[in-house]
């Protein structure tokens, strides 16, 4: 018997190693499996319902028959969902661009620049990381209120555009880029711009994915401040939106076009999410970010 | 140092602004600045409509005495103790699955990062909807097995325990993703070594894996800590008006004396004594850690 | 010597003809108007209503908002705090209180024509510290609402305006035996009913210059007990058992014998696939209904203070704005003006419309304070628990006495 196969001291045949060895991948299969789907029949079922017609609604039927796209129809009826997914969009990808843009800019300034005052505002970044959002969002609802911004995409974007977290953890990404590639861009005659544009920003490409998708899943998913900051249909973002559909007892609620509210919010972030998935788990292996 | 590019003085600081200000004013002015506004505002009370009225540490007397203040805290903390030990258990279970040689374990760990990745307010949607007790999945699936299932969100007593399984499930895949990196992390040379000496799978995971994973564990005790002390989106969203009584949150308190009660200056020294908490407990935390965190073996 | 002349002709011509529009654009002025009522369906209304205005007032153009019940109060909150408000904008009875207070609002008193026959009390409502700072446009009123199919499934009359709660809950009961899916009554145990099911037992809420309260008076925890014994005779669903459906979606199914709900539900209850009528609510000692109106108020530091109190004026009280409602079934108007509201009585279903106006005779507007919104949560929180078996209607009323008399401060 050769050392390499997992001998279990005190076992007579190797078929019996062999078949243990199986019963605890199956076991461990199947436990993934479970999991698993405890994971994803919430989901299942959210799509289910989303697709049933009103009277269907309350049964427990997984496929719906018949099958209807009729709750989609009826929400964009009662609400602008154009306009508010819109609104979604268009303040998350501005936001995440932004964020990411300015956190790199400032990450490059950090690692790559030498200037007087440097230690003391990167400590200034690190002492707001440790700023809790309760604290901060009142006064910043102070702020919004008294510029006359509720209700206003400038409310819904700019808090969000700057992060500390986002530049900490790109000021080390850049440390670790070794510094002949731009010693011998410098030579060529490059300049900052064309440095950071050039060799950082590509070099980055893990923690710069990561940190985008982190952002926009935030912005995104974003409901407590919007849900102050920005309740008139013209601005609404989907959070908050899909939040005023659940209704109370003064209205009556219809489940069915409530999940497909659901499915509409979730989709992108699925999407973006997918994409991106190769280097996001990376990314937050590295850096352990929270979302 | 080299990376300079040989400019001086007045064009430097030009790249050096060019780079650094838009992130640099932007946390002054929605950071720095607000930290330093919400302090100013704990000694005062306002409604933002009239003229702020200096009130000195009145509010932080009143809050002593809020009654509603420290029933939110009681069920914080009833959520955490809850919360916190299972999502960590159920992360590192799961994360131990995954580091298995399994077949598709990208498409599980995909699985997992669902929920992670979804908008509270869809999840709470749907978990309002599974916890129905008339309506709901779950109730159905306990009857069949010949459970009479509780009124979760309708029932005050209940509701807190149902934000914590939605909380678990929804939460697991994030921690389990940071587990399985320290899992990866540790050398196979290690398990190797003890599998030529005889251990069985059980006694490496005793002896290597656990204290191993301590340095991550450690990550992933303080930030479920620290968030979970600022739960509010499913507190706010899931109970049903009835049962909000029983699952109020700190941070659900803040949020209504600011922007329901229009009391600024009360929310405002809420939220310090909030974040108060949350350090001492992240540095007791910290001390601690000397005791059971293993750099190495 | 000619081309002067026409030169001068010309410029002659250019100032006379500039100045008619040079006069104009100074003469016509636009006011904002926001409102929680005009939306969807209704702002056509609303615009009818503001194009007859603008043909009365030419120089005077109305541009008109509007936002969803729900959010419309933390918007004007937010409108007011940016220093940007509009300048005529809706306010309900319990809102009104709190603006007054914070000295937002233009006094209407020097403006308002005395011949315009307003509803005295309605007037009264909106009033602080005697003066006028908010015109009332419309009131509403709850009653009860009846499901006459399953009141001729349990063989018993129909209600009538005598009942008390006690005859009440029998009918409710022989109802809610017709099935297990049928529920007798549903009459909501929170603030807005208890306060109105107090003033029925003849509790006051304050006392008269509003430094305390008196909720936790014996006439004020009978009636909370009352409201109670519905939930817990049966008839009633508790929350889990509701389970979410509302109690509209419940009368509408044909599952709810007797609702108690406001009339602002006459549009939506014409879905309903049998007959249905309403009747004036029930009393205890006395009768006392509920009396909620809207108003229209003026910024305090609006442009044009005349303009704005002028259109104010007509949304609240011209033909047009009265006869637009009417035909529309939109909310009624505050005045006194019985032979307006003939085309509204004649409309059906409900058949007894009357019910309406009746109850009139014995209002009862909803107790507002300054931090409203605080004692209204004190109370639901505290009134959940009497719910769920948790605390005594006495207990609880002693609680709530102790926190409102706090916030009164």
């Amino acid at each position: 018997m050769s050392q390499t196969n997992q001998h279990i001291p005190g076992a007579t045949s190797l078929a019996l190693d062999r078949a243990i060895e199986l019963l605890a991948q199956g076991v461990q299969y199947l436990l993934l499996i479970i999991l698993a789907l405890t994971m994803l029949v919430p989901f299942a079922w959210m799509v289910s319902t989303s697709l049933k017609t009103e009277e269907y609604v309350l049964r427990f039927d997984l496929i719906p028959q018949p099958a209807s796209l009729d709750s989609y129809r009826e929400l964009f009826d009662i609400m602008p969902m154009g306009r508010v997914f819109l609104n979604s969009l268009f303040v998350t990808v501005t936001g995440t661009v932004g964020q990411v843009l300015f956190s790199a800019m400032a990450a490059y300034a950090f690692a790559r620049m030498q200037w007087k005052g440097r230690g003391v505002v990167f400590s200034i970044y690190l002492a707001t990381m440790m700023v809790p959002f309760q604290v901060v969002v009142i006064p910043q609802f102070v702020l919004v209120s008294k510029l006359g911004w509720v209700n206003s995409y400038q409310a819904l974007i700019l808090p969000s555009l700057f992060s500390a977290f986002a530049t900490f953890l790109l000021r080390q990404a850049f440390l670790t880029i070794p510094r002949d590639l731009e010693e011998a861009a410098i030579m060529d005659g490059a300049n900052h711009l064309t440095i950071f544009w050039r060799v950082m920003v590509p070099l980055s490409k893990p923690v710069l994915a990561t940190l985008t998708v982190f952002s926009f899943m935030s912005m995104w998913n974003s409901y407590l401040w919007p849900l102050f900051v920005a309740r008139q249909e013209k601005y609404m973002t989907l959070p908050v939106a899909l939040a005023t559909l659940q209704g109370n007892n003064q209205s009556l609620t219809q489940w069915n076009l409530v999940m497909a509210g659901a499915v509409i919010t979730l989709l992108p972030i699925l999407i973006v999410y997918l994409f991106a998935q190769k280097w996001f788990v990376q990314g937050a292996v590295i850096s352990g970010i929270k979302g | 140092m080299n990376a300079m590019i040989g400019e001086r003085g007045i064009r430097r600081w030009g790249w050096v602004l060019f780079f650094l200000m838009p992130s640099l004013l932007g946390l002054l002015v929605f950071i720095v600045g607000p930290v330093f506004l919400s302090l100013g505002l704990t000694l005062f009370e306002w409604n933002l409509l009239s003229d702020p009225k200096f009130v000195g540490l009145d509010n932080f007397r009143e809050l002593y005495h809020d009654t509603r203040f420290w029933t939110a805290f009681q069920h914080t903390l009833i959520y955490i103790v809850l919360y916190v030990p299972t999502v960590f258990v159920t992360a590192f279970l799961v994360a131990l699955l995954l580091n298995r040689p399994l077949r598709g374990r990208a498409a599980f760990r995909m699985a997992f990062y669902v929920p992670v990745v979804s908008s509270w307010v869809a999840v709470a949607m749907i978990w309002r909807w599974i916890f129905n007790p008339r309506y709901g999945l779950l109730n159905f699936l306990l009857g069949q097995i010949g459970v009479g299932g509780p009124d979760w969100l309708f029932d005050p007593d209940t509701a807190l325990y149902a934000i914590v399984i939605a909380s678990v499930w929804k939460d697991a895949g994030f921690s389990a993703v940071l587990f399985l990196a320290g899992l990866q992390n540790i050398p196979d040379t290690y398990h190797e070594a003890a599998q030529i000496d005889g251990a069985n799978p059980l006694q490496r995971l005793r002896h290597i894996t656990i204290p191993l994973i301590t340095p991550t564990a450690f990550f992933v005790l303080i930030t479920t800590l620290i968030g979970s002390f600022q739960v509010f989106d499913q507190a706010w969203l899931m109970p049903e008006p009835f049962a909000r009584r029983g699952a109020t949150v700190i941070v659900q308190q803040i949020v209504n004396n600011a922007f329901r009660y229009q009391r600024m200056g009360y929310a405002a020294a809420m939220s310090w004594v909030l974040f108060l908490i949350i350090f001492v407990v992240t540095l007791i935390q910290i001390r601690w850690q000397k005791r059971w965190v293993h750099y190495d073996l | 010597m000619s081309r002067k002349l026409l030169v001068l002709g010309l410029v002659f011509v250019l100032l006379v003809g500039l100045m008619p529009a040079a006069s104009s654009a100074q003469e016509v002025i636009t006011l904002r108007y926001m409102s929680f009522t005009g939306g969807g369906d209704r702002a056509d209304e609303v615009d009818a209503i503001i194009a007859a205005f603008e043909e009365e007032n030419p120089t005077i153009n109305i541009e008109p908002a509007n936002a969803p019940f729900g959010d419309y109060f933390t918007m004007l909150q937010a409108d007011f705090v940016g220093g940007d408000p509009p300048d005529v904008f809706e306010l309900n009875y319990e809102n009104f209180v709190a603006y007054a207070a914070n000295d937002v609002l233009l006094d209407l008193t020097p403006y308002v024509d005395p011949t315009i026959p307003y509803y005295p009390r309605a007037l009264g409502a909106f009033q602080y510290e005697g003066k006028q700072f908010a015109l009332p446009e419309t009131f509403s009123t709850v009653l009860l609402f009846y499901n006459k199919e399953l009141f001729d499934q349990a063989g018993i009359d129909y209600p009538a305006p005598d009942w008390t709660w006690d005859d009440t809950l029998e009918a409710a009961l022989k109802i809610r035996a017709l099935g297990d899916d049928i529920w007798g009554i549903y009459s909501p145990i929170q603030f807005w009913e208890f306060y109105k099911r107090a003033a029925q037992n003849g509790c006051a809420f304050f006392n008269e210059d509003q430094t305390e309260a008196l909720v936790n008076a014996p006439e004020c925890v009978e009636a909370l007990e009352v409201m109670v014994g519905l939930m817990e005779s049966g008839a009633m669903p508790t929350p889990a058992e509701q389970a979410g459906i509302s109690d509209s979606e419940l009368f509408l199914n044909g599952q709810l014998g007797m609702v108690v709900t406001g009339i602002w539900w006459f549009p939506a209850y014409q879905e309903a696939t049998f007959d249905w009528d309403v009747q004036l609510e029930p009393g205890m000692k006395q009768k006392a209904y509920h009396f909620f109106s809207n108003g229209i108020a003026v910024a305090k530091n609006t442009e044009y203070p005349e303009e704005a109190a002028l259109w104010a004026q007509f949304m609240t009280s011209s033909e047009t704005a009265v006869s637009v409602r009417l035909a529309a079934d939109w909310e009624l108007p505050t005045l006194d003006r019985p032979d307006l509201f003939a085309s509204y009585l004649e409309q059906t279903p409900p058949d007894n419309r009357e019910a309406v106006f009746a109850s009139l005779e014995e209002p009862v507007p909803p107790p507002v304070i300054a931090r409203q919104s605080e004692m209204q949560d004190i109370f639901d929180e505290l009134l959940n628990a009497v719910i769920a078996g948790e605390l005594d209607p006495a207990t609880a009323l002693d609680m709530a006495k102790e926190e409102i008399d706090l916030l009164l401060k």
